[in-house]
C-alpha cells in the first residue's frame, strides 16, 4: 500500500516538475532557515569540543543581594574570596575553578595595538574545561602560586601577533595594558560560554591582591562534577551554601542568592528566568522556541497549502475515479498527506545539505568569532522532525479539502 | 468593470481567502521590518548631542570592586599627569563615557507629589561639556561655583526639561530622587542642553540628566576619564598613555578606547537584530514570490476553459491579461487594507510608544506596500500573459 503511495506520488511530482520545482523551493528555503537555527542552538547547548564535560558542569555567574526593606538589589559576579572560601571546599564534587569574565585588553607590540578578550583563570579551569594545545604547555598550579607572568593564546591571536607557526609564539613576551607576560602556550580557537577569549593568564597576576578579600568582584566559578547524576544535589549544595553567605556589608545586605546552572539554566535565567529562583526558566524558554519556530512555519504552510489546493485541482478525474472504485475519503486524505510528508522529507535533506554549506560560510566569513559550527546527527534528527511537523501542518488542510469532492462532480470535471 | 471583478472573486472566495491570508501575513512581516528600518533612519538623523571625533575614554580598573574612595588629590594627580602630554587637549571623569553598554536611571519627581520621571544619568565633573562639546542652550555648566551647594547641582536635557518642568523655565528649579520613602537628594538643575544621547545614533530619544561630581561628597567614585585628544591622534598613542597612567598610579589597570571605536561596537550591536531579521523575511520574501506565482500559474490553468469562452465571445487578449492581473491587484488590495485596518492599532494603542510614531507607520506601510505590490504584479506578469496568448479554440477543447 506504502509502495502504491510512493509510486503514485513519485508520478504526481514527475507530470509537473516546474510545480514540484516550487514546492521544493519552498519548502527548502523554509528548512534551512530552522535548521541554521537548530544548529547553533545545538553547538550551543550540547556539550562538544572544549566544553565536552558541559553534562557535568555547572556554572555561578552572577550573584543576587536583597536589602533588608528588599528595596535595594545588587546583582554582580562573583568575589574571589567567596569562591575560594565557601564553593573550592565543597564536598562531592571533583573540582572547582575561578575564571573572569572576558574583558578588553590592549596588547602592545611596538607601535602596534591590538583589542583582545582577556580571562584570568586559575589552574583548575584548564583541568574542566577541554581546550587542544597546539604548542607549548597550559598554566598549573605551581604557576599560581608563584605568581608567574604568563599567558596562553588562541590560535588566532598567536597567528596576529606572531605570524607563523603556533609554537614561535611560545616563548615570546608580550605587553598587555602595561604589564609584561611570556606567552607559554598556544591552544586551539573556542567559542563556548566559558572557553571564549583571546589570551588567558593566571588570577594570579594581578597588579594588586586585593582580589582576595572580595566576596563580589568580577569572576565566575565553575563546578565540575563527577558524575552527571549528581547536578541537582550540587545545585542545592550550593544554594545552601549561598545561605550561609554573610556579606561584608551585613547591614545593608540581608540576603545573598547564587545559583549553579547548565548551560541551558544559564541562558534561560539571562533571558526568561531571572535570578530570584533556583527554577531557571528552562521550561518555559524551550517552549518558546518551539512556539516561535511554529509561528515561524506559519506563512511558509500557507503557501504551501495554497500550492497543494491547486494541485488537487489538477487530480480531481483521479480523486474521483479512487472515490467512484470505494476508496473512503480517510484514505485519500493519509494518501495526500504522505505524499506531501515525503516531499517535504525530500525538501529536508536538500536542505540539510544547503545547511551545511551556509554553514561553512557562515565560519568562513566569522559572523560569530571562532565559531565552529557542526552538522551532528543529532541536527539531522531534528532537521527531519521539523520536516515532518511542517509537512503535516501544510498537507492536512487540503487533504481535507480533498477528501471532501462529490465523486459525481469530480469525474465531471466540475468541481 | 470593477463589480465584475469582485464577483469573480466572490465565486473563488475559500481559495482566494488563503491566498489573502498568505498575502496578510507577507503584509505584516515585510511591515515589522520596514518599521524597524524606518525607526532606525529616523534616530540616525536626529542631533547626537556631542562631539565623538578625538575622544578616548581610559576606564580605571582598581580591582578594588569601587570599595575604597578616591580622594581630591587622585583626581589631581590623574589631572596634572594627563595634561603633561602633548597630544591632550582636554580631561574630564564621568562615570561612563557615550557608547558605554552601562546605564544608570533613577525616577525622578518635582516633590513628593508629582509624577515620575524616569530619567537616565551620569555623573560628571566640570570639564566634561567641553570635552564632548556639548550645546547648553539655558543656563550655564558646573563650575566651582557650585562648590558646598547644598542640592546636587545638574544639567538636564531639553526633553528631561519638558517633561518634568511643562512650561516653566527649567534652570534654577529643584526636584527629588523618587525611589524611597526617605532619603530624598534633592537636585536644582544649571543648565539645560540641547539633546544627549549617551548610546549614540540608534538610541531613541531619552530624559538625561548629568549630576555633579565633587571628589569624597558622594557614595560612589568617577573612574573614567574622558579625554579630547589634537586632532590627528594615531592609535599607537595609547601606549604612551598607558605608560604615563601606569606612572601616576602603577597597580590599577587601564582600558583605553577611542570613542570611535566604542561607537563602531555599539552601531554593530544595535544594527545586528536589524540584519538578521532582513535576511530572514528576504528569504520568506522569495518564497512567497514562488508561491505566489505558483499558485497563480495554477489558478489560470483551472480556468483556462472561462478564459476561452470570453475570447471565442470577443474579449482581446490585452483584456484578460488585464483581467489576470487586476484580479492579482485586487486581492493584494484587501489583504493590505485588512492588514492596515490591524496594525493601524498599533500606533493608535501606543503599545511601542514612541518608536512606532505616526511618521515612521506612515513610512512602513508605504514601503511594504510598494513591496506587496511589486511582488503581486511580477508573480500575476507570466501566469497572465501565459493565458493571454492561449487561442480561443484551443482553450474551448481544453481537458
Amino acid at each position: 500500500m506504502l509502495r502504491n503511495y510512493l509510486l503514485t506520488a513519485w508520478k504526481v511530482f514527475m507530470r509537473r516538475k516546474l510545480f514540484t520545482a516550487i514546492n521544493l523551493v519552498c519548502i527548502v528555503l523554509t528548512l534551512v532557515v530552522l535548521m541554521v537555527v537548530t544548529s547553533l542552538l545545538e553547538t550551543a547547548f550540547r556539550p562538544s569540543g572544549v566544553e565536552g564535560r558541559s553534562e557535568r558542569f555547572l556554572q555561578i555567574v552572577m550573584m543576587r543581594m536583597d536589602s533588608h526593606d528588599g528595596n535595594s538589589v545588587s546583582t554582580t559576579p562573583l568575589g574571589y574570596k567567596l569562591i575560594e572560601k565557601f564553593l573550592k571546599p565543597m564536598p562531592g564534587v571533583e573540582r572547582v575553578a575561578a575564571a573572569t569574565l572576558p574583558s578588553g585588553a590592549a596588547v602592545y607590540q611596538g607601535e602596534r595595538v591590538s583589542e583582545m578578550q582577556m580571562r584570568r583563570v586559575d589552574a583548575d579551569y584548564w583541568k574542566i574545561l577541554d581546550f587542544t594545545l597546539l604548542a607549548g604547555r597550559l598554566p598549573n598550579a605551581a604557576d599560581d602560586a608563584a605568581g608567574r607572568m604568563i599567558a596562553v593564546l588562541n590560535a588566532t591571536t598567536a597567528q596576529r601577533l606572531f605570524p607563523g607557526q603556533p609554537a614561535a609564539a611560545v616563548g615570546q613576551h608580550i605587553d598587555v595594558g602595561g604589564q609584561n607576560f611570556e606567552v607559554v602556550g598556544v591552544v586551539e580557537d573556542a567559542m563556548h560560554v566559558n572557553a571564549f577569549a583571546d589570551i588567558w593568564a593566571p588570577i594570579s597576576t594581578f597588579a594588586s591582591s586585593d582580589y582576595r578579600n572580595e566576596l563580589t568582584g568580577m569572576f565566575v566559578a565553575l563546578i565540575l562534577a563527577e558524575r552527571s547524576a549528581d547536578l541537582p544535589r550540587i545545585q542545592r549544595q550550593v544554594e545552601q551554601i549561598a545561605k550561609g553567605v554573610v556579606q561584608a556589608d551585613p547591614k545593608k545586605w540581608k540576603t545573598t542568592r547564587f545559583w549553579a546552572d547548565s548551560k541551558l539554566d544559564l541562558f534561560a535565567r539571562m533571558t526568561v528566568g531571572g535570578n530570584e529562583k533556583l527554577d531557571s526558566g528552562a521550561g518555559l524558554l524551550l517552549a518558546l522556541i518551539a512556539a516561535a519556530m511554529l509561528l515561524f512555519m506559519l506563512l511558509p504552510a500557507l503557501n504551501l497549502v495554497n500550492l497543494n489546493t491547486g494541485r488537487i485541482m489538477e487530480r480531481r478525474v483521479e480523486i474521483g475515479v479512487r472515490k467512484a472504485f470505494g476508496a473512503t475519503s480517510s484514505q485519500l486524505a493519509l494518501q495526500l498527506v504522505v505524499e506531501n510528508v515525503l516531499l517535504c522529507l525530500a525538501g529536508g535533506l536538500i536542505a540539510l545539505a544547503a545547511t551545511a554549506g551556509l554553514l561553512a560560510w557562515l565560519e568562513h566569513i566569522q559572523l560569530i568569532n571562532y565559531m565552529r559550527y557542526d552538522l551532528s546527527l543529532a541536527v539531522f534528527g531534528w532537521g527531519m522532525l521539523i520536516a515532518t511537523v511542517f509537512g503535516l501542518l501544510s498537507g492536512v488542510l487540503p487533504a481535507w479539502k480533498m477528501s471532501r469532492l462529490d465523486p459525481v462532480h469530480a469525474l465531471k470535471g466540475a468541481a | 468593470m470593477f463589480r465584475h471583478l469582485l464577483k469573480l472573486t466572490w465565486k473563488r472566495k475559500s481559495r482566494n481567502l488563503m491566498l489573502s491570508l498568505e498575502i496578510l501575513l507577507a503584509f505584516a512581516i515585510v511591515f515589522g521590518v520596514a518599521a524597524f528600518a524606518a525607526r532606525y533612519a529616523q534616530l540616525y538623523r536626529m542631533p547626537l548631542g556631542f562631539d565623538s571625533n578625538d575622544v578616548w575614554s581610559v576606564t580605571i580598573q582598581a580591582g578594588d570592586n569601587g570599595k575604597t574612595r578616591f580622594d581630591a588629590g587622585v583626581y589631581d594627580s590623574l589631572r596634572r599627569g594627563l595634561a603633561e602630554l602633548p597630544e591632550v587637549s582636554g580631561i574630564a571623569f564621568a562615570s561612563f563615557e557615550p557608547y558605554a553598554f552601562s546605564t544608570y536611571a533613577s525616577d525622578m519627581r518635582r516633590d513628593a507629589k508629582a509624577p515620575q520621571v524616569h530619567t537616565e544619568m551620569i555623573e560628571a565633573d566640570d570639564a566634561l561639556a567641553g570635552v564632548l562639546g556639548l550645546n547648553l542652550v539655558e543656563g550655564r555648566w558646573f563650575s566651582a561655583l557650585d562648590n558646598g551647594s547644598a542640592a546636587r547641582p545638574v544639567v538636564i536635557n531639553r526633553r528631561m526639561a519638558e517633561a518634568m518642568f511643562p512650561g516653566v523655565r527649567a534652570v534654577g528649579q529643584q526636584f527629588i530622587d523618587g525611589e524611597g520613602g526617605k532619603t530624598t537628594v534633592a537636585y536644582r538643575v544649571v543648565g539645560v542642553v540641547d539633546e544627549f544621547r549617551a548610546k549614540g545614533e540608534f538610541e531613541a530619544p531619552v530624559n538625561f540628566a548629568f549630576q555633579r561630581f565633587e571628589a569624597g561628597r558622594h557614595d560612589g567614585d568617577i573612574r573614567t576619564i574622558v579625554l579630547k585628544v589634537k586632532p590627528g591622534t594615531a592609535r599607537d598613542f595609547e601606549r604612551r598613555l598607558n605608560a604615563r597612567l601606569k606612572l601616576i598610579r602603577n597597580d590599577w589597570a587601564y582600558q583605553i578606547t577611542p570613542l570611535s571605536t566604542g561607537r563602531k561596537a555599539m552601531l554593530h550591536t544595535r544594527a545586528m537584530p536589524l540584519v538578521l531579521i532582513s535576511v530572514i523575511a528576504a528569504f520568506m520574501l522569495v518564497m512567497v514570490a514562488f508561491g505566489l506565482f505558483g499558485a497563480l500559474w495554477q489558478n489560470t490553468t483551472a480556468r483556462i476553459p472561462e478564459i476561452g469562452l470570453r475570447r471565442a465571445i470577443g474579449a482581446s487578449a490585452a483584456g484578460i491579461y488585464r483581467q489576470i492581473v487586476l484580479e492579482q491587484f485586487m486581492l493584494s488590495s484587501i489583504a493590505i487594507a485588512l492588514g492596515l485596518a490591524l496594525l493601524v492599532q498599533l500606533p493608535l494603542t501606543g503599545v511601542f510608544g514612541e518608536s512606532l510614531n505616526w511618521a515612521v507607520f506612515a513610512a512602513a506601510a508605504g514601503l511594504s506596500m510598494a513591496v506587496i505590490y511589486l511582488l503581486s504584479l511580477v508573480c500575476a506578469l507570466y501566469p497572465g500573459w501565459r493565458a493571454s496568448r492561449l487561442s480561443p479554440t484551443e482553450a474551448l477543447h481544453y481537458e
